[in-house]
């Protein structure tokens, strides 16, 4: 006998369907699935906590307003990371909490890494500055193109890409295996 | 490829989604505010509905369409007793011809007779 199937039994992408057709327990179910992993997005790319949640929800709303949109192309998750991304990019662009053109001060943290601690990657955003750890979480948190991000951030290509270069040798030099800690970033021979 | 291997590391590490204790409360959160829209969006139809209903009749009735209407009724029910009137005259002017109206109603009853009788001849002839 087949049983019932319930929305936790269900794939993403069934479940989109069925958010679709206004299925709101369905939508739910996806919001559990996904929501930790938008959060965190959020968090990485600079926003505080409560902040980040507050644009998860709206994100996720946003979302389901949309959900017809979802194909199953690519993760649902990875969907609903770039509405977030783009709404978080919003309202930092119209709050002009700084501007993604100015030179990076570098931070306190340094760029050497701790020979001890394998940091991960939460505490390693952290030591980029806020311009590369939005570019960053951009590119590779959610999946938009360095044209995309420069697009959405209203800077020029370049800058992004120079931000995005940087940020990575940063987290390379943070997130180096310990035993690499002590000399040279891992696999890549320092840059401008 | 170190650089390769690097970027598909963060890729994976930024797609591992972090354990969040509160993650129930947050879904139960985002279902509360659709819930809420929803009531929300439901009322505002009904409101809207409501708004454009009074908007209709308030220009019907604003308008000169009701009382074109019963002036055209006004008119219908004129032209209707005319007619009554016409078939009634038509009537009482037969009635007044010389050979009467009795005449008239003869020959119609030898009409439909004749038109029985050819009736009945057609059917015996096909049979």
């Amino acid at each position: 006998m087949a049983g019932v199937r319930t929305p936790a039994s269900l794939h993403d992408v069934e479940l989109a369907a069925l958010a679709a057709a206004g299925d709101r327990p369905a939508f739910g179910e996806l919001v559990r699935r996904h929501g930790s992993a938008v959060r965190g997005l959020l968090r990485r790319m600079g926003a505080e906590p409560s902040l980040a949640d507050d644009i998860a929800q709206d994100a996720f709303l946003a979302a389901f307003e949309r959900v017809s949109e979802f194909r199953g192309e690519g993760t649902f998750s990875a969907w609903v990371r770039k509405i977030a991304a783009r709404l978080y990019v919003r309202r930092w662009r119209k709050e002009s909490r700084f501007d993604v053109e100015a030179e990076d001060i570098e931070d306190g943290h340094g760029g050497e890494a701790s020979a001890a601690a394998r940091i991960d990657l939460d505490e390693a955003m952290k030591t980029l500055s806020p311009a590369e750890r939005m570019c960053v979480s951009l590119c590779y948190g959610a999946g938009v193109s360095h044209a995309e991000a420069a697009e959405a951030l209203n800077a020029p290509l370049g800058t992004v890409k120079s931000h995005v270069k940087r940020g990575l040798d940063k987290l390379r030099l943070r997130l180096a295996p310990p035993e690499g800690a002590h000399g040279e970033p891992a696999g890549r021979e320092g840059h401008a | 490829m170190p650089e390769l291997d690097f970027e598909m590391r963060l890729d994976r590490l930024f797609n591992e989604p972090p354990v969040m204790h509160d993650a129930e409360a947050f879904a139960r959160l985002v279902e509360m505010r659709l819930d809420r829209g929803w009531n929300l969006r439901q009322v505002g139809i009904g409101v809207a509905g409501l708004v454009a209903g009074l908007v209709g009749v308030s220009q019907l009735l604003g308008s000169r369409m009701l009382f074109d209407a019963g002036e055209a009724t006004q008119r219908n029910a004129v032209a209707f007793t005319s007619s009554v009137n016409g078939l009634v005259r038509t009537g009482e002017n037969i009635s007044a011809l010389p050979f009467g109206g009795e005449a008239l109603w003869l020959a119609a009853a030898l009409g439909v007779m004749a038109l029985a009788f050819a009736v009945t001849r057609a059917v015996e002839e096909f049979q």
